[in-house]
């Protein structure tokens, strides 16, 4: 269990630095890079077996994934 | 609880290792000056909060994430909000999305998950129906009434709030106060996200030209 707890953090470590200093600045990159770091949650969720708060949170990224989106898309076009 | 355990192992290392991505988040933060990558960053740090209340590993942690998460969706669309309107970004066109699965799908999909959310009650299920009327409202075309909606909205709120007095005053009628409760929450969460579900692209465009 604890493996998957260090793994999630690993993760999420990685997904930060990768929103910090992103490969080329674009918002889309960004964008991306913050679901990495969204998995390492969802490991952390998981491994301290936190059911709800797992499922609440993939459908809430969802939604928050698609409200970025749109203002993304309007800001380009 | 596993998660007890868990937590008292292994709760220093965990928090040292998350204060480490928030040192990097701000130093991000302070080089920061486009305000719509301040936006995401602000995200990203959501995830990162969510983190440490995560540690707790308790049903507090649970707790306290639920409506973390969903007051952060709310805060996300209205900053999303305030920044369209700042910068004043016009409306891009639509492009012509007549996919033949998105006009057939909808109804089954929406009435499948708007049962089951009914079935599950309470916030969850309030969740599951709601992203069932989300998708729906997304597809197809909507002649919804906000204010309708929003009453709806704010009666179920009294009846949650009246709930909860009912377990302070009248112990004894817990049950009728938990199945109150449930279904009052169920329905607010329900019409919050589909409120969401009708931020379409040419309804906005409709609803500029009324104005």
């Amino acid at each position: 269990m604890s493996e998957t707890l260090y793994l999630g953090l690993f993760i999420l470590i990685i997904g930060v630095f990768a929103v910090a200093f992103p490969r080329n600045r674009e918002y889309l990159t960004r964008l991306i890079n913050t679901e990495i770091a969204a998995f390492g949650l969802l490991l952390v969720f998981l491994s301290l077996s936190e059911t709800i708060a797992l499922v609440t949170f993939v459908a809430v990224n969802g939604i928050s994934t698609f409200i970025f989106v749109r203002i993304i898309e309007r800001r380009q076009g | 609880m596993i998660g007890e355990i868990m937590a008292g192992d292994h709760y220093l290392p965990g928090i040292a290792i998350i204060c480490v991505a928030i040192v990097i988040l701000m130093t991000t933060f302070f080089r920061e000056y486009d305000d719509l990558h301040r936006l995401i960053l602000t995200g990203c740090s959501e995830v990162v909060a969510l983190c440490i209340i995560a540690f707790l590993a308790t049903d507090l942690a649970e707790a306290l994430i639920l409506p973390g998460l969903v007051v952060s969706l709310a805060e996300l669309v209205a900053l999303s909000e305030i920044y369209i309107n700042k910068e004043g970004l016009g409306l891009v066109p639509a492009p012509d999305r007549t996919i033949e699965v998105f006009s057939s799908a909808p109804p089954i999909i929406a009435a499948i998950l708007v049962i089951y959310g009914i079935v599950l009650s309470g916030f969850t299920g309030g969740a599951v129906a709601g992203v069932g009327l989300l998708f729906y409202y997304l597809c197809l075309d909507h002649k919804e009434r906000f204010a309708l909606l929003e009453t709806v909205s704010g009666y179920a709120w009294v009846l949650w709030v009246f709930a909860f007095f009912i377990f302070m005053m009248l112990p004894a009628y817990w049950f009728f106060a938990v199945m109150m409760a449930g279904s009052a929450i169920f329905v607010k969460v329900t019409i919050k996200l589909a409120l969401i579900g009708t931020m379409k692209p040419d309804q906005l465009l409709e609803e500029t030209d009324h104005v």
